[in-house]
């Protein structure tokens, strides 16, 4: 049983840096929870708390229920997978990933059938008896992977694992560890940046921004409520489109006004908007939101089209409008030219508002 | 707030305690050694250098505050003496500096011989320096030496010179003994600083248009400069405390030609049996070193 | 552009020459001295290659046991001494006491050394600048200063004239070179590294004993390298702490030959060929490793 608590943890160096405030988080067991962030975050720093590899300078943390500050990492029943792998240079591929087994005194043929199991699981028997200087970086972090994986810990950790390979390898990669994770049945913590990794792997999100915790929820929650401007503008690609305006009461009903720009606003958003009489807002549009084709006045988003951008499987276009420049995207086989006028349909009940003071969403 | 995230947020000490642990017994035995050669002599040769310690009278040792200090900045010898050791150490710096660059600019480049070349070139300063003394003793022997046959056999003189009872030649000619000793150190320490140089600046030269001696001078030359810095700082206190080489050569003489700072301490612990005084000079002498070694980081580190 | 490509070659030739002649030349004229005859050696001008190459002065050396009388000992011109000294047996002994010293010193040093550096370079502990700034400081105090605080206290301990004095004292002059060479390479090898064996189960003990050590190679034989040079050829520290046979090291041994004007050259030369030796084998064999073990190596993987 794996149940990791942070209670009011944090970490202060000498200095006077704040890498980490008051972070409260309960992981579940065999739960898949992915740290995301920009650099800096302190996404980092959590997972190393975990690992025991950071000092908490505040709070406690707790493995079911016991305080394990003081625990030295190996004394602690988890495994690390390194964004550079780590692997030991002066050790063969199998002695890499038996090490773990040696040190923690599993008897031999134990050993050899583990490690010769996770060889086979992730494809590397026959790098078996090479040095780590000798493989790709594919395959570098496949022993990484194995190293960690024979030795069935509580708590599965990675850093940015994925974040030295090349695109096409990641996203193979990535399915793997979402298989490797439903066949060991063990908690999982991912540090990653990337938005889209996340959403993909996580059962669990908890995004962060400067040591603070932005938002803890499931890849849906983050992505369809986010909290704040913060998390809106970091998942989602391409980023949401903001616009900033106001909520003006209307004889028609809430309105959100921007010049010439005026959108209808859903019936809840235009009671919490207007609690306070006019109020300065962000609107958040994501660039699928949109139908390409002109609806009623009040859903209708007007502008010119500033650029024509075909990704292959779908196309965007830049649009130059009242609220400013915005990117949606529309079918691949409608042909836009730029200077083109177009009105195109927005989902009122797709639209994001946040306080344009505190950032903060206006939908919780 | 709650007592309990009170106490939850009063900072911790900011290491663990397995670390600190750890750290403080992995230190163990070399503090131990430290305190053997740091503190100890450091405290207890000031405490003796205090007392007018003969061993020649063990009985009585009076205790003279810093007499001996005074003694010995008194002491026209004491002064005299200091001369001879700066220009033996700016003499033999000099010397390392130039002949050891010139060795690592070689030494960088690749050609076949190389690791042979750079083998060899470690043999100086491998063999201790009573070798090294006994060795150019006899390269330097009036009757037979080495040095006066490949003169006269060159014809650049026309009998065989006396070089090591000469006063005027022989600080010098020490001086040559130490810096063929220690020229491959300082070699290998710029080597190392060389090879760190990143590739990309001379290919950025070269593309630029610079020559083989322009990038030498524009770019080889100022990234030295640590390893400059490293080398003159450590062959200067090198230079300052050396003693075996005056004991075999010159025994500090002729008519204390050679006389030199480390002679001296010798002189006053070891034949005249003067602790006390002795100390003092010791101290006084690894102070200078300290200031030489302080200001020069100083001065090249305003540079760097 | 063709001309220096000719140079090139050239001018590292010639280089190479001089270089080569200036670290040989002198070590050459002592082993061809170190094969002449007392009669051979004082020929004007002097004889560069032996003409008449003896084993003589060798010889005198290792018999140990042969008695120096008026009858075997060696006449020669008495300008130059020509007189082999019964003292000449004394060599052997001393380079033995040599030889153990330096061994012990090395293997004390490891010891001491390689755990303190690894703390130093990857533990974050409380006092750790203070250590490392602490252990750079002592290198600058000159053995002069430790003669007469380590006469008497090795005096009042009765160690005079014991091998022990000199490990002690050797010890302390060698201890913070080695630190300063292996820290700068452990600092060089990648902090995951580290993690990466903690996690994997390694106490910190663990950790430098089967990770760092195995990758720390080079510095190793670097540090081995210069406190065994730094033992054998010791000599002020020696001067002072012993007195007889029992505990004189080579180089005192060494040292009292050339002060005696009454012994032949050829056989000084010969002890000398003997006292270097040793280290010359050692330097040349673990030659490229001073360099990469005094560079922070990369690694890689």
């Amino acid at each position: 049983m794996a149940r990791i608590k942070f209670s009011g943890v944090g970490k202060r160096y000498p200095n006077g840096f704040v890498a980490l405030a008051d972070l409260n988080l309960d992981i579940a067991d065999r739960e898949f929870l992915v740290l995301l962030g920009p650099s800096g975050c302190g996404k980092s720093t959590t997972l190393n708390m975990i690992a025991g590899l950071e000092e908490i300078s505040e709070g406690e943390l707790r493995f079911d229920d016991e305080v394990v500050n003081e625990v030295p990492p190996h004394k602690r029943d988890v495994a690390m997978v390194f964004q550079s792998y780590a692997l030991y240079p002066h050790k063969s591929v199998y002695e890499n990933i038996a090490f773990g087994l040696r040190m923690r005194k599993h008897e031999a043929g134990e050993i050899d059938r583990r490690v010769r199991d996770a060889a086979k699981r992730l494809e590397i028997v026959p790098l078996l008896e090479r040095r780590p200087n000798e493989l790709s970086g594919g395959q570098r972090q496949r022993v990484a992977l194995g190293r960690a994986m024979v030795r069935q810990p509580q708590v599965f950790l990675m850093d940015e694992p994925l974040s030295n390979l090349d695109a096409a390898l990641r996203i193979s990669m990535r399915a793997e560890i979402k298989q490797l994770h439903q066949a060991m049945q063990t908690t999982f913590v991912y540090v990653t940046h990337d938005q889209a990794e996340a959403l993909t792997l996580a059962d669990r999100i908890v995004v962060m921004r400067d040591g603070v915790v932005q938002q803890i929820g499931t890849p849906d929650q983050i992505y369809e409520q986010p909290g704040n401007v913060f998390v809106a503008a970091f998942l989602g690609n391409p980023p949401i489109n903001f616009i900033e305006g106001r909520v003006e009461a209307t004889p028609a009903g809430a309105m959100f006004v921007r010049g010439d720009l005026r959108l209808a606003l859903p019936d809840y958003l235009a009671t919490k908007a207007l609690a306070q009489g006019q109020r300065e807002v962000m609107l958040g549009l994501r660039a699928e939101d949109v139908l390409d084709e002109p609806g009623r006045d009040a859903n209708t988003l007007r502008g010119s089209v500033s650029s024509v951008l075909p990704v292959g499987s779908d196309q965007f276009l830049g649009l130059q409008t009242a609220g400013g420049q915005v990117f949606v995207r529309v079918d691949k086989d409608r042909k836009h030219r730029e200077g083109e006028n177009v009105a195109l349909t927005l989902n009122i009940d797709r639209l994001h508002l946040f306080d344009k003071q505190s950032g903060l969403s206006l939908r919780s | 707030m709650s007592a309990k995230s009170l106490a939850a947020a009063r900072p911790r000490f900011p290491v663990s305690r397995y670390d600190q642990r750890s750290a403080m017994l992995f230190l163990l035995p070399m503090m131990a050694v430290l305190a053997i050669v740091a503190v100890f002599p450091v405290v207890y040769s000031f405490w003796v250098s205090l007392f007018d310690l003969k061993l020649t009278r063990p009985n009585r040792v009076p205790f003279v505050w810093f007499d001996n200090y005074a003694r010995i900045f008194h002491d026209p010898q004491f002064w005299e003496s200091v001369t001879r050791t700066a220009s033996f150490t700016v003499m033999s710096v000099t010397a390392i500096m130039v002949i050891a660059t010139l060795m690592a600019l070689l030494l960088n480049e690749e050609f076949r011989g190389r690791r042979f070349l750079s083998a060899m070139l470690l043999v100086p300063w491998a063999i201790p320096y009573v070798a090294n003394g006994l060795m150019w003793k006899w390269i330097y022997d009036s009757g037979y030496g080495a040095l006066n046959g490949l003169l006269y056999q060159l014809d650049f003189i026309d009998k065989y010179m006396v070089w090591l009872g000469d006063p005027d030649k022989t600080l010098a000619l020490v001086a040559n003994a130490f810096v063929w000793k220690e020229v491959p150190l300082a070699a290998i320490l710029l080597l190392v600083t060389m090879k760190s140089i990143p590739a990309d600046l001379y290919s950025a030269a070269k593309v630029d248009g610079a020559n083989v001696w322009q990038r030498l001078v524009h770019i080889t030359l100022p990234s030295l400069r640590p390893g400059f810095a490293l080398v003159i700082i450590y062959e200067t206190m090198m230079a300052v405390r050396h003693f075996d080489m005056f004991f075999i050569l010159t025994e500090g003489g002729p008519a204390d030609a050679t006389h030199v700072l480390a002679w001296e301490v010798y002189v006053e612990t070891f034949r005249k049996l003067s602790f006390g005084t002795g100390s003092a000079l010791a101290y006084v002498m690894a102070l200078v070193t300290f200031l030489l070694a302080f200001s020069i980081i100083r001065t090249m580190g305003k540079k760097l | 552009m063709r001309l220096s490509k000719l140079m090139r070659p050239v001018l590292l030739a010639i280089a190479s020459v001089v270089f080569l002649g200036y670290v040989l030349a002198p070590i050459g004229w002592l082993l061809s001295s170190s094969f002449q005859s007392e009669a051979e050696i004082t020929s004007k001008p002097p004889h560069w290659i032996p003409h008449d190459p003896t084993l003589q002065n060798f010889s005198a050396i290792f018999q140990a046991d042969k008695k120096v009388t008026y009858e075997t000992r060696r006449q020669g011109d008495t300008a130059t001494g020509g007189y082999i000294p019964s003292t000449a047996k004394n060599l052997l002994p001393a380079m033995r006491n040599s030889l153990i010293v330096a061994v012990i010193v090395v293997l004390l040093n490891l010891i001491v050394s390689v755990p303190a550096a690894y703390a130093m370079a990857k533990i974050r502990f409380v006092g750790r600048s203070s250590s490392i700034y602490l252990m750079l400081v002592t290198r600058v105090i000159p053995d002069i200063a430790l003669v007469v605080p380590f006469f008497l206290f090795i005096r009042k301990l009765g160690l005079l004239d014991n091998l022990a004095s000199l490990v002690i004292t050797y010890l302390a002059i060698t201890v913070p070179f080695s630190i300063f060479i292996l820290l700068s390479y452990f600092e060089s090898l990648p902090d995951e590294l580290d993690k990466a064996a903690r996690v994997d189960g390694c106490s910190r003990l663990q950790t430098l004993l089967r990770v760092f050590l195995p990758l720390a190679t080079p510095s190793l034989v670097a540090v081995v390298l210069f406190t065994f040079l730094t033992s054998w050829n010791e000599f002020l520290l020696a001067l002072m702490f012993t007195q007889t046979l029992a505990s004189q090291t080579m180089p005192i041994v060494v040292a009292s030959f050339t002060s005696d004007f009454t012994i032949s050259f050829s056989f000084i030369n010969a002890a000398g060929v003997l006292a270097i030796i040793p280290p010359v084998i050692l330097a040349i064999m673990f030659e490229r490793y001073i360099v990469s073990g005094l560079t922070a190596g990369a690694v890689k993987g």
